[in-house]
């Protein structure tokens, strides 16, 4: 149909917060939306959303996923809000589905049939999950060619160099992968450290201590305006009824991710009640109109990352870690855990190229606290360089801009696991294809 | 010879050399209709099946716009076969990589063009109002897009398409009015008419809540005779774009889409200055009272510290500049982007083939 020897294959990234997906080639993804979705029952063909009296249950019930940020922030009856990925893996086939159908039909405007796909994979990614997702790939959108690659591959592909210990601090958890190349970049299975902190479990924080405080988050659709006066306005709270409480959460957490990443910071050294307590607060401004002053909370809610037993001192999250039952470390300390499993002949090229990538690492002071803190733990001889890039976007779509340039590298195109090798192999051929 | 600049909507297509204090110089309504000597077209008003090549913004007929393309370019700018000139297509955002390209194939194959610069409409918009950084909304037949633009790049990941437009409000008025008055007979291009004529977007919700009690009954007489009273009609057909609940679909409405829509551009500072310009353009926008209205509602649900405020165009633009905005600003751009040889030549298009607007024009 159009000449050019471009592949034009679409890279997807799908994380714990949010999924990102767009063509390879370019330098930031097209379309960017959370990794959830609204799901909402209908009785059969009648899309009527009310409530049905029991009697009538013989229908049957019809669900139907809306995903997207347009859909999913207009509030409807009995819709509940399914996250798509559990522990950083995926947890429901049909969620996942429906994100791949908004992002193809709605976003990007395309037909799946035309383009290989680059799918981004935990490092962790167990057999079945990967030829569950080959499978879908291939019998429901009948994709030419597809090829999964690790997250941490793709980091490290992102910043050019072939070895590198990636931190990859995401929403749903933090995870270490220790990237050592030959020749094509392999992850050190056994050196893969995680830990299930990550960018949620800090909102949720920072919530129940906004919370503790009395302050009160409504979301957007739980209030409304009204002018009194010529520049007054007076502030109505509306209770839509049938809203679930799933949705009422998800749009709390939206707001408090918000305080989040404007105003909370990685201190510089490790943070104590005595020494923070006459920091001087910062004001936010909430959607309906509640200025809030966030003081000493912006540096103890980050340095949860670096210490986790602060969890306990928060009101509400005190079982935390005992409902879990193992114990955290912080994120240095998760870093030489990691290359201690690794051999002793990588370990100084490793300490050198320490990457951070995910959302969570674009916070403030992030890279100059983790180098210092390294410092101090690592063996006096080795030499501890963080990298991150400078760009807080670059680090939140540092595997997809990773995929996005695997994918347009020419020595790359004879490696895709091609459709007809699927139909002659099966789903298992993945494990050969894609190491 | 000028560049000339192009704009392909649903309703309305917009052509003319590029001088940007003057209105487009062609402006058809973009429906053709099957003749069976040749490949005819013509206004809505001949007989035969009459199809819109571009349906929500998008080209959907792609033999029919060829040939409604030539008729502009040879019949309607003048040029002659061998002599084309330079081109600068407005395009509508998400747009799909293939219908781009299919559409620059077109223009440097079939019609032999010097040069071509692609543009999203919504960046056009702002320049005619004079900025580069803004959020466009751009009320047209067949889809409102919202757009925020930084510095001149559209952000893709913030872009609201709106399904309700122009045509969704039409057959809202045509569904009103069939029930208030069963006997009248009406066709679509006369409840176009109506619409543009008398449709009026209520001061706020309880002004629209109070015209279901009492308003004031317009008596219109249609070319034919008949004489119809419209009511109430005009103002839901208004109200439908900020609550879309009333044309039975499930969204939010004009001022939270816009909202949503500039809360999703990073980083968060930018956020202000988007909002504080807003440019409403397109033909839908022209409503009596959607400006206000929008506004009004804008500021109850931004941040109370924000001041959002929509855009006047200057003072040195013409009248209706808003109406076809994304023309002007396309002539604008036109008289830079040409002279300065950032647009493709037809020896680069040559040489790379299609995908060269990708890497050209964004």
């Amino acid at each position: 149909m159009h000449g050019g020897d471009e592949v034009s294959a679409i890279v997807f990234d799908l994380g714990s917060h949010s999924c990102r997906s767009g063509y390879a080639g370019e330098d930031q993804p097209k379309s960017v939306f959370p990794s959830a979705v609204g799901s909402a029952e209908s009785l059969g063909a009648n899309t009527d959303k009310e409530a049905k009296k029991p009697g009538q249950a013989e229908v049957a019930k019809v669900r139907k996923l809306y995903a997207g940020v347009q859909a999913l922030g207009y509030r409807r009856d009995h819709m509940e809000v399914l996250p798509a990925m559990k522990g950083g893996l995926v947890a429901d086939w049909d969620v996942v589905e429906s994100l791949w159908d908004h992002a193809f039909r709605d976003r990007l405007l395309i037909d799946p049939k035309e383009h290989p796909m680059l799918i981004a994979e935990p490092s962790f990614n167990t057999q079945q999950h990967r030829e569950k997702m080959v499978e879908l790939m291939f019998e429901r959108y009948d994709v030419p060619a597809l090829f999964l690659a690790k997250n941490a591959v793709l980091t490290s592909f992102a910043s050019g160099r072939a070895t590198s210990l990636v931190v990859d601090c995401g929403g749903g958890s933090v995870i270490l992968g220790s990237v050592a190349a030959v020749h094509d970049g392999y992850v050190l299975q056994k050196a893969v450290v995680r830990s299930p902190i990550g960018g949620e479990v800090l909102t949720d924080c920072l919530q129940r201590t906004l919370e503790a405080k009395g302050i009160i988050i409504r979301p957007r659709f739980s209030f409304k305006r009204k002018e009194i006066r010529l520049g007054e306005y007076e502030l109505i709270p509306l209770d839509p009824p049938n809203t679930t409480d799933s949705y009422y959460a998800y749009a709390q957490r939206a707001i408090v991710a918000d305080i989040k990443e404007s105003i909370c910071r990685v201190p510089d050294s490790a943070f104590d009640d005595s020494s923070y307590a006459n920091i001087p607060t910062t004001p936010y401004e909430l959607p309906d109109g509640q200025i809030i002053e966030v003081g000493a909370d912006r540096f103890k809610i980050s340095d949860i990352l670096f210490n986790p037993t602060i969890i306990q001192t928060i009101p509400g999250m005190e079982n935390f870690s005992t409902e879990a039952g193992t114990t955290f470390y912080g994120l240095p300390q998760m870093v030489i855990e990691s290359i201690n499993k690794c051999d002793v002949d990588l370990r100084r090229e490793l300490f050198n190229s320490v990457m951070l990538a995910g959302g969570t690492a674009a916070m403030h002071q992030m890279k100059e606290r983790l180098e210092k803190d390294l410092m101090e733990e690592a063996p006096p001889a080795a030499r501890v360089k963080v990298l991150a890039s400078g760009n807080a976007l670059e680090r939140r779509f540092s595997v997809w801009i990773g995929g996005s340039i695997l994918a347009s590298m020419g020595s790359f195109q004879q490696m895709w696991f091609s459709k007809a090798e699927y139909e002659e192999h099966g789903p298992t051929y993945v494990q050969r294809k894609c190491p | 010879m000028e560049p000339a600049v192009l704009d392909s909507g649903s309703m309305y297509l917009k052509a003319g050399f590029a001088s940007p204090d003057q209105d487009p110089s062609i402006i058809l309504p973009t429906a053709m209709s099957r003749v069976e000597e040749e490949g005819g077209n013509g206004n809505s008003g001949v007989i035969g099946d009459i199809t819109h090549p571009i349906k929500r913004g998008m080209i959907k007929d792609w033999d029919a716009m060829e040939d409604l393309w030539r008729y502009v370019f040879y019949t309607g700018l003048g040029w002659e076969p061998g002599n084309e000139g330079q081109l600068l297509v407005a395009e509508p955002l998400l747009t799909s990589k293939v219908s781009r390209e299919r559409m620059v194939q077109t223009m440097f194959e079939t019609f032999n063009v010097n040069g071509l610069y692609a543009v999203e409409q919504a960046v056009l918009s702002l320049y005619a109002v004079g900025r580069i950084t803004g959020v466009a909304i751009d009320a047209g037949h067949g889809k409102i897009d919202i757009a925020p633009v930084w510095e001149g790049a559209v952000q893709h990941n913030a872009v609201k398409r709106f399904e309700i437009a122009g045509q969704d409000l039409t057959d809202l008025l045509a569904k009103e009015l069939a029930q208030s008055q069963p006997d009248a007979k009406l066709d679509l291009a006369v409840v176009e008419m109506l619409k543009e004529k008398y449709a009026t977007v209520s001061k706020d919700s309880s002004g629209y809540a109070a015209t279901a009690e009492d308003c004031p009954s317009i008596e219109h007489t249609l070319p034919d005779g008949q004489v119809i009273s419209i009511g109430r009609e005009v103002y839901t057909v208004g109200e439908a774009l900020l609550r879309p609940s009333i044309l039975g679909v499930e969204e939010d409405g004009l001022a939270e889409q816009l909202l949503r829509s500039v809360s999703m551009c990073s980083p968060s500072e930018n956020q202000r200055q988007l909002i504080e310009n807003i440019v409403l353009c397109g033909g839908t926008s022209m409503m009596a009272g959607l400006d206000a209205r929008l506004h009004k509602e804008a500021i109850l649900l931004a941040n109370p510290s924000v001041r959002p405020s929509l855009i006047k165009p200057p003072e040195y633009m013409p009248e209706n500049t808003l109406i076809n905005s994304a023309w002007m600003g396309g002539a604008i751009l036109a008289k830079v982007v040409f002279p300065q040889n950032q647009h493709i030549t037809k020896a680069e298009y040559d040489e790379t083939g299609p995908p060269i607007v990708h890497r050209k024009c964004f």
